[in-house]
């Protein structure tokens, strides 16, 4: 057995705010070249594991440790950040706070840099790095000019170039869109297989990483729960935390399917061995026609009124391009589209943050929106004082009124923040943008819900998502932009079961037969699975 | 769009130089608005600038620090005029006020006007295009042998403040979406809050660079290129003659008592030279031979 590269021995850790323990008795051995996968609920103690793994955590955050956590052979507690680097690479959620240099190239080169590198040493470095990862071509641009994917590569780029033997990841993709996500996922995986570097990465999406990963280990309340191969895993999370499961996996446990597939191809090969016989994906089939569903509901009083709006920018592109589209109150719609697409505009525009430069918007009353970021609508120091006593309640935060914004979680913020909007309402339409990013499943079925409440009293939902799984839960209808129109439209079952990427993990196992576990469970248990 | 030019790469000669080179080439130039008060000298380092800017694609830029210049110059001008009370030439009579006469004269307006076109080339010089056409990581590189962690903390400042000044653009249009917009100085207190946690993102971010390591980085040789050499004559010729010129005394300016303004063949030959020596290494078939991506 090959020395491990990390070894914790009942590893414990609390921050200096008296919070109580974040990590618990922690016990674990990372085998060189091995690919882990951190799973677990928001607060679960992902991130302040990989921050102990690469020394912040006591050095930067300061707090209390116990137990011995030692990586590459330096032992965390007498050894920082610094001299840890070393050994492993870190790269942290936000891309634009972990790129440092203005310029992609001086990036790379600042940690060879650090360590006194010779020039010739950190020109080859840089170059085989940056060709390696696929970033040569951004090599002279500027670190302000790159989209947040391009950004990412950089950051691991930079966290590999002196070529450590770990590399550590905090949710990295929780900033991207589904296709830039699922590059750097795989770009990990060549990584790990040619390089041969043992990758660590905390990731909340477990069905776009488990199919690359060679073990799960899943922390709860700063415990490590379970410790697995990802089937394994998924049969401990199907039956001990089901929020901690992937789609197709939550398909076969309710199907009564013994297979926990880590993958779609997996899923499908269960299916068949099940006896399932599933026909070839047929093709997408087209969006209804939007026109039809609006002579059926045209003499109803419209929520949001959007016709042939354009948004044009001075030196630069037509964002939307003669857009039409209509809300009713009370409806649930999801606005997918890839990044550029223009959701968020389109959300802005309906709201009045922005004005078109052509067309018209008409709002059957006051319109709410949640932009992107959270923290931005949280200004005070206590969180009564942005949302009111009401507000705080509304969001599940009974009893933690006086609590600062700043300390609450990714989710709780989310939900803090929408009360804050919502504050002066009856609103004709609530918009949110990206509302799930960096979300646990367990937030998101919360945030399903208080969607349906505000549906029930007749405000017209539309959120801005490229989450199509969490589409497919809350929505109606999908609204689909591609190039500054509406490029698809209808119900959840017309645009997401034949899509090629905008769909459901079990739409792509089924075929498009079902879009949601329970869905698909249903009609494997009723009609297909024998027995 | 950013009112401060921001540097960009682009295909010139200029941005192709090192940026040592870049940077003399520059900082000639405001060296003419340092030793001159003639306004024929200082229009002619001027036009070098403004024809330098336009060679090297940053022309806009350029402009758009004179626009951000214009305004202080303008401050420079009426308040001499109007604080100095020197000069033969009365142009208004003011009367007693706060217990002084307040009169401006011709050669005070001059002098503050000459004081502004200084600051004007000063800032066309070195925050237009020194800003907009000089790599400040390569600048600063140079820096961080002598003090690295300033260095850094230079180029991090150069570095948050479009970060920041997106963070501040987001917050105002989420302020924009709360039903009740909380007062200025609340979300003046939350910006610098998330300033100060990007700072401590960014700061993490570094110890994991292994930034407390902080070793000296190795000195760098790379060779002479032949826009480095161009620009270098360059930037040594307008060096040169400003300051032989200087010496020599052209561009003799007297304000007070009257304005005497010397202006013969050797003042015109240089403000001659200042725009043909801005525009000289960046013409021609040479200036754009391996210019991409630089």
């Amino acid at each position: 057995m090959p020395e491990p590269i990390a070894r914790a021995r009942a590893f414990s850790y609390s921050y200096p705010d008296g919070g109580g323990a974040s990590l618990r008795d922690v016990s674990l051995e990372l085998e060189p070249g091995t690919f882990t996968v951190l799973a677990g609920l928001s607060g679960s103690g992902k991130s302040t594991l990989l921050r102990a793994l690469c020394g912040l955590v006591p050095h930067f955050h300061g707090g209390e440790v116990a137990g011995e956590l030692v990586v590459g052979g330096l032992d965390v507690r007498t050894h920082g950040p610094g001299e840890l680097a070393a050994v492993c690479g870190t790269v942290f959620q936000e891309p634009e706070t972990q790129v440092v240099m203005g310029g992609v190239r001086a990036e790379l080169e600042l940690p060879l840099e650090h360590r006194g590198e010779p020039p010739a040493a950190v020109g080859r470095a840089v170059e085989e790095t940056a060709i390696s990862l696929g970033v040569a071509h951004l090599l002279e641009r500027r670190t302000d000019t790159l989209s947040g994917g391009e950004l990412q590569r950089v950051a691991i780029a930079a966290a590999m170039v002196h070529g450590p033997a770990l590399l550590l990841l905090d949710e990295p993709t929780s900033q991207l869109d589904p296709v830039a996500g699922d590059e750097l996922v795989w770009l990990l995986r060549r990584l790990n297989e040619d390089w041969g570097t043992a990758v660590v990465l905390a990731e909340h999406r477990l069905e776009r990483c488990l199919p690359a990963a060679d073990r799960v280990v899943a922390l709860v309340e700063g415990r490590v729960a379970c410790d697995a191969p990802p089937r394994d895993y998924l049969a401990w999370a199907a039956e001990a935390a089901p929020a901690l499961a992937t789609p197709a996996a939550k398909l076969f446990s309710l199907a009564g399917l013994p297979e926990r597939p880590a993958s779609v191809k997996e899923a499908r090969t269960g299916l068949r061995a099940a006896g399932v016989e599933l026909s070839a994906s047929p093709p997408p089939t087209p969006p209804r026609a939007r026109r039809k569903w609006w002579a059926r509901n045209g003499r109803r009083p419209l929520a949001l009124d959007i016709r042939g709006v354009w948004f044009e920018i001075e030196d630069g592109p037509s964002v939307l391009r003669g857009l039409d589209l209509q809300l009713l109150p009370g409806e649930r719609v999801a606005l997918m589209g890839r990044n550029g697409a223009g959701k968020s505009t389109l959300l802005r525009l309906a709201k009045g943050v922005e004005t078109p430069t052509r067309g018209r918007v008409a709002r059957g009353g006051e319109v709410a929106l949640l932009l992107q970021n959270p923290g931005d609508f949280l200004i005070h120091e206590h969180a009564v004082e942005d949302a009111g006593p009401g507000g705080v309640v509304a969001a599940g935060l009974a009893g933690r009124e006086q609590a600062n914004p700043r300390d609450l979680s990714g989710g709780e913020r989310q939900r803090l923040a929408l009360e804050v909007v919502l504050a002066g309402g009856p609103y004709a339409a609530v918009l949110l943008d990206e509302p799930t990013r960096g979300m646990d499943r367990a937030h998101k079925d919360r945030l399903a819900g208080r969607i349906e409440e505000l549906a029930e009293a007749n405000a017209a939902v539309m959120v801005a998502t490229h989450d199509t799984e969490f589409a497919a839960s809350f929505a109606e209808r999908i609204v689909l932009l591609g190039q500054g129109l509406v490029i698809g439209d209808g119900t959840p079952a017309d645009v997401l079961a034949g899509g090629r990427h905008f769909s459901t993990e079990v739409a792509r196992v089924t075929s498009g037969a079902a879009l949601m576990p329970e869905e698909g469970a249903r009609m494997l248990t009723r009609e297909e699975v024998p027995g | 769009m950013s009112f401060v030019p921001v540097y960009r790469s682009r295909p010139s000669a200029l941005h192709a130089a090192r940026a040592g080179v870049g940077l003399a080439f520059c900082c000639a130039f405001a060296l003419v608005g340092a030793l001159f008060r003639h306004p024929l000298l200082l229009a002619g380092a001027l036009a070098g600038i403004v024809v330098a800017g336009a060679a090297a694609g940053v022309g806009r830029e350029v402009g758009r620090s004179l626009k951000l210049a214009l305004p202080f110059a303008l401050l420079l001008a009426v308040v001499n005029a109007l604080v100095y009370q020197g000069g033969d030439t009365l142009l208004v009579r003011g009367g007693e006020f706060l217990g002084r006469r307040w009169e401006v004269t011709l050669e005070a307006t001059f002098e503050g006007a000459i004081n502004g076109m200084r600051i004007v080339v000063l800032i066309a010089a070195l925050g237009g295009l020194m800003s907009a056409a000089v790599d400040p990581d390569e600048l600063l590189k140079a820096v961080r042998r002598v003090s690295f962690r300033s260095a850094l903390t230079a180029t991090l400042a150069t570095r948050l403040v479009p970060v920041l000044a997106r963070d501040a653009g987001r917050k105002g249009d989420a302020v924009r979406c709360r039903p009740d917009p909380p007062g200025r100085l609340a979300v003046a207190r939350s910006t610098l809050a998330s300033a100060l946690d990007r700072a401590v993102d960014v700061a993490a971010a570094l110890e994991v660079r292994g930034y407390a390591l902080a070793g000296r980085p190795a000195h760098r040789a790379p060779p002479w290129s032949r826009h480095d050499l161009r620009i270098a004559a360059t930037a040594v010729a307008v060096a040169g003659l400003a300051i032989g010129g200087a010496v020599a005394g052209v561009g003799r300016v007297e304000s007070y008592p009257t304005i005497e303004l010397a202006l013969g063949p050797a003042e015109i030959a240089l403000a001659a030279a200042f725009v043909l020596l801005g525009f000289a290494p960046l013409a021609g078939r040479a200036a754009r031979l391996g210019v991409a991506g630089a």
